[in-house]
C-alpha cells in the first residue's frame, strides 16, 4: 500500500497480458472452428446462435447490474423463469397484455423481496437467494400441484412472441433491445452510476450517503424482472411449463456474465460485456455441437472457459 | 534478571561485554527511509538495551512509525543496519522479525474474536506441529497467561468475552510463546482504561526483569515518565536526543519533541484569521458515544473554523463519523440552524446539512477504481440528472469547476481516482464537498492524512474557502502544527472528553500538546465533575 502511495499510472502487469493472450486465444479458436466447422458459417446456424443467446442473454444483463453493485449473484435465475414461465402460460387466459405485465410484476417484485434482504440488513446475497429458489420452487409445486402449465385452448395470442419476426425468433429482438435499453440506464441514469460506485466500494458509499437499500433492490428487482421476461419468451416458445425449466438458467447466466470479463467484486465491467459473453458461450456451444462433442463434453469446455477468464479478471483486479 | 528463556544464548557478545556496560540487544546504526519526496526516516541511530523499557516519542510524522516498521520488517530501510543480540538483520517481513525475537504488539489488535485464548495464542506458529499435542501446549499457554496477570483467564474462554486490556495482554502472551526477546508496543494504552493500563504496565516491568527488552511508542508522556527507563525523542525522521528518564522533565520532553516549531509557529501570519460571524449554525450538546466520546458540547458558528486536537483513539474522529450519520448508539442532540437532526444514517446527516469527509481516503473516501470524474461529483449526482438522467455535459462542466478549485490536475478527469498521488486523491475527496448547495457544516476528519507539505497547505487554504463562503468547519487532527495552523478555535479533547476550548491567539503549541497527552490536567478534573 505504501508503495502505491505516488503511483501516478499502473503499468500492465502479468495478468493483463494474459488475460490479452487468453481471448486472443478464444478468437483464433473461434474463427478456426468458424472456418473448419461444416454448416457453422449458414444463415439458419447464426439464427440457431443468437436464438439460444436470447434467453439466457437476457437473464444475464439483468444480472449484471447485481454483479456491478457488488452483490455477487442471484442463484434463483433458474426458478424465477420458471416460475415466470408458468405464471404467464397461466394467466394468459386473462388477455396477452394483462399476462405479460402481471408476470414482470411479479418478477420485480421477487426481486425487489430479496434485494430489501440484502440491502437493508446485509444479508449474504447468495445464502438469500439460495433461500428464495428453494420456495419459489416449493410454492410452484404447491400451486401447480406439480403438473405443467399448458395454456389454455382458446388463447393463442402467446404464440406470436416465439413466431420469427423479418426472419428472427422475436426473442432475439428482444434480448437486443432490453440490453440496449439497459445499458443506457446503466450508463447514462444516476441510478446506473450509483450502482457502480455502490460495487467499487460499500464503506465509502455509505459515508458518502448513496440509498444502499434503495440500489440494491433496484439491482435486484431489474435482474429479477428481466428473468420474468425471459421467462415469458421461454414459456411461449415451449408452451408449456413446469419446473423443469429451471434448468441451468442461472449457471449459463453467471457464466455469461463472468465470461464477459465483470469483475465479480463488483464496479468494474458493463452490459455489453455480459451480452458478448452471452453470444460468446452460445457459438461455443453451436460449434460443439456441430462437432459432435456429448453434452458433457459442451458442459466441460464452457467450464474452462469460465474459470480461466475468471482467474485472470481476477488477478488483474488484484495488481490494480 | 536471569532470564529463564536463554536471552544469552544466542547473544553473540556475551564474553567480551564486561560487566558494568549494560548488554545492548537492539542497535540501529543510521538508519533510513524515503517515501518518494517524502523522508521519513533519516540517519537515524537508537540502541536498546537487554532488560530496559526503551520510550520512542515524537510528534506525528516525526518517522515513530517508519522506525517500528522498519524493526519488525514491514518496511524495508533504504540505507543503516539493524543489528539484535550481536548478529545483523537483513529482515524480509514480520514472521521473520519473530523468528528472531522481535516482536511488534500493534494498536489494532490481530486476534481472532471468536477463537479461544488458547487457539488464539499459537495461531499461525510456526512451531505448531500438525498433530499438535493439546497438553503440552496448554501448559505452556498457561504458564504464559500467569505470567502475565492472566491466571483467571480460561484457555478455552473465546477472546471476544475479554476485556479490551485482557486482550492486548493476550495478544502479549502469543508473542511470548514464540519468545520474543524484543516486544514494540505501539500506543498500547490507547484503547485501555486506567486499570487494563495497570495490568499492562505490570505485565511490561515482569518481562522487563526476565532480561526481555520493551520499546514503548506512545504519546502519553505521563506513561513514559511512569513505566520506561530511557526515552529517545525523534523529530522530523532524526533522533534529537536519548535520555535516562531521571535526567529529564516533562517540559523538558515537550520541549525536545516540538523543537524550534513553537518560534516558528509565532511568526506564520494569521491573515486569514476570520473572527466567526458570531452566528451559531450548529449546536451540539451533550455528544455520546458509549466507550469513546462523553458528553461533548460546542458551538459552531458560521464561518469558523474549530479543530479538534487529541492523540489516535482519544475520540475526536468518533465525534467527526457521529456527526456525519456514521455511529450507531449515538445520544445527545445536534441541531443544525436551530432544528434538530437525528444522526442515524448518513442520507439524514447529509440531508440537514452535515457533510462527513473521511479520514481513511482508500477505504471509506474514494472509489478508487473509477474516474476522478465520477468521485467529485458523487454528492451531488441528483443535482446533476434530471428525472434520473444524467445531465452529462453539466456533470463534466461541474467536475471541470470542482477540479479547479480542489487543484487536483484537470486532464486527470478520466483517471482512476486510484492512480493519483496521495495528495491529489485527498483534493478529490475534498473537492467533492466543496461548494455544495444547503451544507451547513463541513466535518473533515484528518484532512490531510498522509499528504506532503505543499499539498497540505493547499488543502488548508480549501478549508479556508470553505469558511469563508459560510459554513462552519469542523475538523479533527493528531498533529498540533495543522491545529494551529488551520483552526480558530482549538479544541483539546483527551479520552473522549473536552478539556480545553481555546481561540486560536490564546493557543500555544506546549499547552496544547499537555492538555492531548495530560490525563492529570485540571482540565479533565474540571471536565469530569
Amino acid at each position: 500500500m505504501i508503495a502505491r502511495v505516488g503511483l501516478e499510472r499502473r503499468p500492465l502487469g502479468i495478468a493483463d497480458y494474459a488475460l490479452g493472450a487468453w481471448v486472443a486465444i478464444l478468437v483464433a479458436v473461434t474463427v478456426y472452428g468458424a472456418a473448419t466447422t461444416t454448416g457453422f458459417l449458414s444463415v439458419s446456424n447464426m439464427k440457431a446462435i443468437l436464438t439460444a443467446a436470447s434467453f439466457v442473454g437476457i437473464i444475464a444483463v439483468g444480472l449484471t447490474v447485481i454483479v456491478l453493485s457488488g452483490s455477487l449473484f442471484s442463484l434463483a435465475l433458474g426458478q424465477t423463469a420458471a416460475v415466470s414461465a408458468m405464471f404467464f402460460l397461466y394467466s394468459v387466459r386473462w388477455g396477452l397484455g394483462a399476462a405479460i405485465v402481471l408476470t414482470l410484476l411479479l418478477g420485480l417484485a421477487i426481486g425487489a423481496v430479496q434485494g430489501f434482504a440484502v440491502g437493508a440488513w446485509g444479508a449474504n446475497p447468495i445464502i438469500i437467494t439460495i433461500g428464495a429458489a428453494g420456495l419459489l420452487e416449493g410454492l410452484a409445486v404447491w400451486l401447480s400441484h406439480g403438473e405443467s402449465i399448458v395454456p389454455p385452448d382458446n388463447r393463442t395470442s402467446w404464440e406470436h412472441l416465439a413466431n420469427p419476426v423479418l426472419g428472427l425468433p422475436a426473442p432475439v429482438y428482444v434480448f437486443i433491445a432490453v440490453s440496449i435499453l439497459l445499458a443506457v440506464v446503466m450508463r447514462r441514469t444516476r441510478f446506473g452510476r450509483q450502482i457502480y460506485l455502490l460495487g467499487e466500494n460499500r464503506v465509502a458509499a455509505r459515508a458518502a450517503a448513496l440509498p444502499i437499500t434503495l440500489l440494491t433492490v433496484g439491482a435486484f428487482g431489474i435482474a429479477s424482472l428481466y428473468t420474468a421476461g425471459s421467462g415469458i419468451l421461454i414459456g411461449a416458445t415451449s408452451a408449456n411449463a413446469s419446473l423443469l425449466l429451471v434448468g441451468s438458467y442461472t449457471y449459463d447466466a453467471i457464466a455469461a456474465a463472468l465470461v464477459g470479463g465483470n469483475a465479480v467484486t463488483g464496479g468494474r465491467g458493463s452490459i455489453a460485456r455480459t451480452a458478448l459473453g452471452a453470444i460468446f458461450i452460445a457459438t461455443i456451444s453451436d460449434m460443439l455441437l456441430l462437432r459432435g462433442y456429448s453434452t458433457g463434453g459442451q458442459i466441460l469446455v464452457r467450464g474452462i472457459i469460465v474459470v480461466v477468464v475468471v482467474v485472470l479478471t481476477n488477478l488483474r483486479e488484484r495488481n490494480r | 534478571m536471569s532470564g529463564e528463556r536463554d536471552p544469552e544464548q544466542s547473544s553473540g557478545s556475551r564474553s567480551p561485554v564486561p560487566e558494568a556496560v549494560p548488554e545492548v540487544l537492539l542497535e540501529v546504526v543510521d538508519l533510513s527511509k524515503s517515501f518518494g519526496p517524502v523522508r521519513a526516516v533519516q540517519g537515524l541511530s537508537l540502541d536498546v538495551r537487554a532488560g530496559e523499557v526503551h520510550a520512542v516519542c515524537g510528534h506525528n510524522g516525526a518517522g515513530k512509525s517508519t522506525l517500528v516498521k522498519s524493526l519488525v520488517g514491514l518496511v524495508r530501510p533504504d540505507e543503516g543496519t539493524i543489528r539484535f543480540g550481536g548478529e545483523e538483520l537483513s529482515l524480509r517481513n514480520p514472521l521473520d522479525a519473530q523468528g528472531h525475537g522481535i516482536a511488534l504488539v500493534n494498536q489494532e489488535l490481530s486476534l481472532v474474536p471468536e477463537l479461544s485464548v488458547e487457539d488464539n495464542i499459537f495461531l499461525g506458529g510456526l512451531d505448531v506441529p500438525l498433530l499438535y499435542r493439546r497438553r503440552r501446549l496448554s501448559k505452556q499457554a498457561r504458564a504464559v497467561l500467569d505470567q502475565l496477570g492472566l491466571g483467571h483467564v480460561q484457555l478455552r474462554t473465546p477472546v471476544e468475552t475479554l476485556a479490551i486490556g485482557e486482550r492486548q495482554l493476550v495478544e502479549i502472551a502469543r508473542l511470548l510463546v514464540r519468545d520474543a526477546r524484543l516486544l514494540i508496543l505501539d500506543e498500547p494504552t490507547a484503547t485501555l482504561s486506567k486499570p487494563e493500563i495497570e495490568r499492562v504496565f505490570r505485565a511490561t516491568r515482569d518481562l522487563v526483569a526476565q532480561g526481555r527488552s520493551v520499546i514503548f511508542v506512545s504519546h502519553r508522556l505521563d506513561e513514559v515518565f511512569e513505566l520506561c527507563d530511557r526515552v529517545t525523542v525523534l523529530r522530523d525522521g532524526r533522533r534529537v536526543g536519548t535520555h535516562e528518564i531521571g535526567e529529564i522533565d516533562r517540559r523538558a520532553l515537550i520541549e525536545l519533541m516540538l523543537g524550534e516549531m513553537e518560534g516558528a509557529k509565532a511568526m506564520v501570519e494569521h491573515e486569514h484569521t476570520l473572527p466567526g460571524s458570531g452566528e451559531p449554525l450548529v449546536t451540539i450538546e451533550g455528544l455520546t458515544v458509549p466507550g469513546s466520546v462523553e458528553d461533548v458540547s460546542l458551538v459552531l458558528e458560521r464561518g469558523l473554523i474549530t479543530g479538534l486536537a487529541g492523540q489516535v483513539g482519544s475520540g475526536t474522529s468518533t465525534i467527526l463519523r457521529a456527526l456525519g450519520g456514521l455511529v450507531p448508539g449515538v445520544s445527545g442532540t445536534v441541531s443544525v440552524r436551530g432544528r434538530p437532526v437525528l444522526l442515524n444514517t448518513p442520507r439524514r446527516a447529509v440531508d440537514a446539512g452535515v457533510l462527513y469527509v473521511p479520514n481513511d481516503r482508500q477505504r471509506e473516501g474514494l472509489f478508487l477504481g473509477q474516474t476522478v470524474q465520477r468521485n467529485l461529483i458523487v454528492a451531488r449526482l441528483r443535482r446533476l440528472s434530471r428525472l434520473g438522467v444524467l445531465l452529462r455535459r453539466r456533470a463534466h462542466r461541474t467536475a471541470r469547476e470542482l477540479a479547479g478549485m480542489a487543484g487536483v490536475p484537470v486532464e486527470r478527469l478520466g483517471s482512476p481516482a486510484g492512480s493519483l498521488s496521495g495528495g491529489n486523491q485527498q483534493k478529490v475527496l475534498l473537492g467533492r464537498a466543496l461548494e455544495l448547495e444547503g451544507t451547513a457544516l463541513l466535518a473533515l476528519d484528518e484532512p490531510t492524512r498522509g499528504v506532503d507539505v505543499g499539498g497540505r497547505a493547499d488543502i488548508h487554504a480549501l478549508v479556508r474557502t470553505a469558511a469563508r463562503r459560510g459554513t462552519a468547519v469542523i475538523f479533527s487532527s493528531t498533529e498540533l502544527d495543522e491545529v494551529l495552523d488551520l483552526a480558530d478555535v482549538v479544541v483539546t479533547i483527551f479520552h473522549g472528553r473536552i478539556v480545553s476550548v481555546v481561540p486560536r491567539d490564546e493557543a500555544s503549541a506546549s499547552a496544547i500538546l499537555a492538555d492531548m497527552t495530560t490525563s492529570h490536567a485540571t482540565g479533565t478534573a474540571a471536565a469530569a465533575t
